[in-house]
């Protein structure tokens, strides 16, 4: 058990059971993925935060999160949180493990399975809107907000593309991607040629001083 | 319950020989304080509930979390909430022991409990829960019988304080715990005094303003702070027989959870 004060920590972990819980119960292509994960108890230690949680499989629809369970786990992983964040957006959650500095105990194919079900998990952000506002209010306010999020997202990919462009062309402040590889190839054949030459000074000197033993 | 009326009873209550015992700030005959905290509670009983969340802004609900976590309960298991008078607690345990174990939700009054069943009923609570009204000091279950006891913001209320733990630990299976939940003593002298003014100045008004009922909740203050702190309520759970007692504070501890288990 953590230092911390375990009302503040509940709040937290209240808070993101009921919010990962609503979007489970908004994503139903993900609970038979979820019902083959009930009963795994993972373990999550956060070295940096001096936390650690239990994420509790309890059905397809339901995962509780604790800060206090005495049951064995099915895996436990301990690791900081920039490594749990890399893990969390990672395209390749078994690579992302083993490159990491996350420590695992127990089965990680549960880990695993847990990460890919919930970047996989396709939320269906309309059904509580029609529920409060009705068929048509709600489906217009979902497809307004659909539209600024794929809006939002065009523009954050824009602006990204843009400031890589002023970057490298108007500032030049960084270089261009083929310079820098070009550079970086140079330095490498520099390094092996100082390598080779070192080597060869080294071969020299104990000619020499073989002669001059010889005498 | 008004001022008046209260103060009435506690004096006549006062005057009587034999032993007296703290309601609140007050002294008052053993034998009268449990119709005097039956009749506070009476008072509230409708709308203890939302007093509760105004009161603590809703972090009472995450004191019983943390509460709840610490019991491990499992399936199967048979759990005791005393004084539990609203039933939350025992909502989350029935689903945590399952159709295969049993929650007995206890109260020594009889109004707590009635509201406690209807809002079980409201929320399909059914099945695996008994409703008892038991006085805590002599519980009336088999010696043995029980994996596990919570008693949330109820002990301040009871007479005999011993006497309940006592109690306790006759029907607690070996190895099965006991976890206190009570208000106790913040370990910052700041907080202590922001909280003093808050329970002296603003409940009391809180009470006046949505139950009607400002005596109730001015006693609600005083019993917290006749209440035994952290380290002495462990001593008496360990005198009691407890053992592995320890506690975990909690919002800088206006509130204390403490655990202690049956040999």
């Amino acid at each position: 058990m953590t230092q911390h004060d375990p009302a503040l920590l509940s709040a937290a972990l209240a808070g993101a059971e009921r919010a990962l819980n609503q979007a489970i119960a908004l994503a139903p292509t993900s609970h038979q993925a979820l019902q083959e994960l009930s009963g795994t108890l993972l373990g999550i230690e956060v070295t940096s935060l001096d936390l650690t949680l239990y994420v509790d499989m309890v059905s397809g629809t339901e995962i509780r999160l604790l800060m206090h369970c005495e049951r064995s786990t099915d895996a436990f992983v301990r690791g900081s949180l920039e490594d749990f964040a890399a893990l969390a957006a990672s395209d390749d959650p078994a690579a992302t493990l083993i490159n990491s500095g996350i420590e695992l105990q127990g089965r990680s194919a549960s880990l695993i399975s847990l990460q890919q079900v919930i970047s996989a998990m396709d939320v269906d952000w309309e059904a509580p809107l029609v529920d409060v506002l009705g068929d048509v209010p709600g489906h217009q306010l979902a497809q307004a907000l659909r539209r600024l999020f794929h809006w939002s997202e065009g523009a954050r990919t824009s602006l990204k593309r843009q400031v890589s462009e002023y970057l490298l062309e108007e500032g030049r402040l960084t270089p261009p991607k083929a310079e820098l590889e070009h550079f970086y190839d140079a330095v490498q054949s520099l390094s092996m040629r100082v390598e080779r030459a070192q080597q060869q000074v080294e071969r020299l000197m104990a000619r020499a001083a073989t002669n001059r033993n010889s005498r | 319950m008004s001022q008046d009326a209260m103060s009435e009873e506690a004096a006549q209550a006062s005057h009587r020989d034999g032993d007296t015992t703290d309601f609140g700030f007050t002294r008052v005959d053993r034998e009268a304080k449990a119709g005097m905290v039956r009749g506070v509670f009476d008072s509230v009983a409708s709308r203890y509930d939302l007093m509760n969340d105004l009161m603590s802004g809703g972090v009472h609900r995450l004191w019983k979390r943390f509460t709840i976590e610490l019991s491990a309960a499992r399936a199967g298991q048979t759990i005791l909430d005393i004084a539990g008078g609203t039933g939350d607690l025992a909502a989350r345990f029935s689903k945590l022991v399952g159709p295969e174990g049993k929650v007995i939700l206890a109260d020594i009054n009889a109004a707590m409990l009635e509201v406690g069943r209807d809002r079980l009923i409201d929320k399909g609570a059914i099945g695996n829960i008994e409703v008892v009204q038991a006085d805590a000091q002599s519980l009336p279950f088999e010696d043995n019988s029980i994996d596990c006891i919570t008693i949330a913001f109820g002990l301040r209320n009871v007479t005999d304080k011993d006497m309940a733990l006592r109690s306790m630990l006759r029907v607690l299976r070996p190895g099965g715990r006991l976890l206190v939940l009570e208000f106790s003593k913040p370990v910052s002298p700041l907080l202590g005094k922001i909280y003093d003014q808050y329970s002296f100045q603003i409940l009391p008004a809180m009470g006046r303003l949505i139950a009607q009922d400002a005596d109730s909740y001015r006693y609600l203050a005083e019993s917290i702070r006749k209440h035994p702190d952290q380290e002495t309520l462990l001593g008496m759970m360990e005198e009691a027989g407890f053992m592995e007692c320890r506690y975990h504070n909690m919002t800088g501890g206006i509130v204390a959870v403490h655990q202690g288990f049956k040999a």
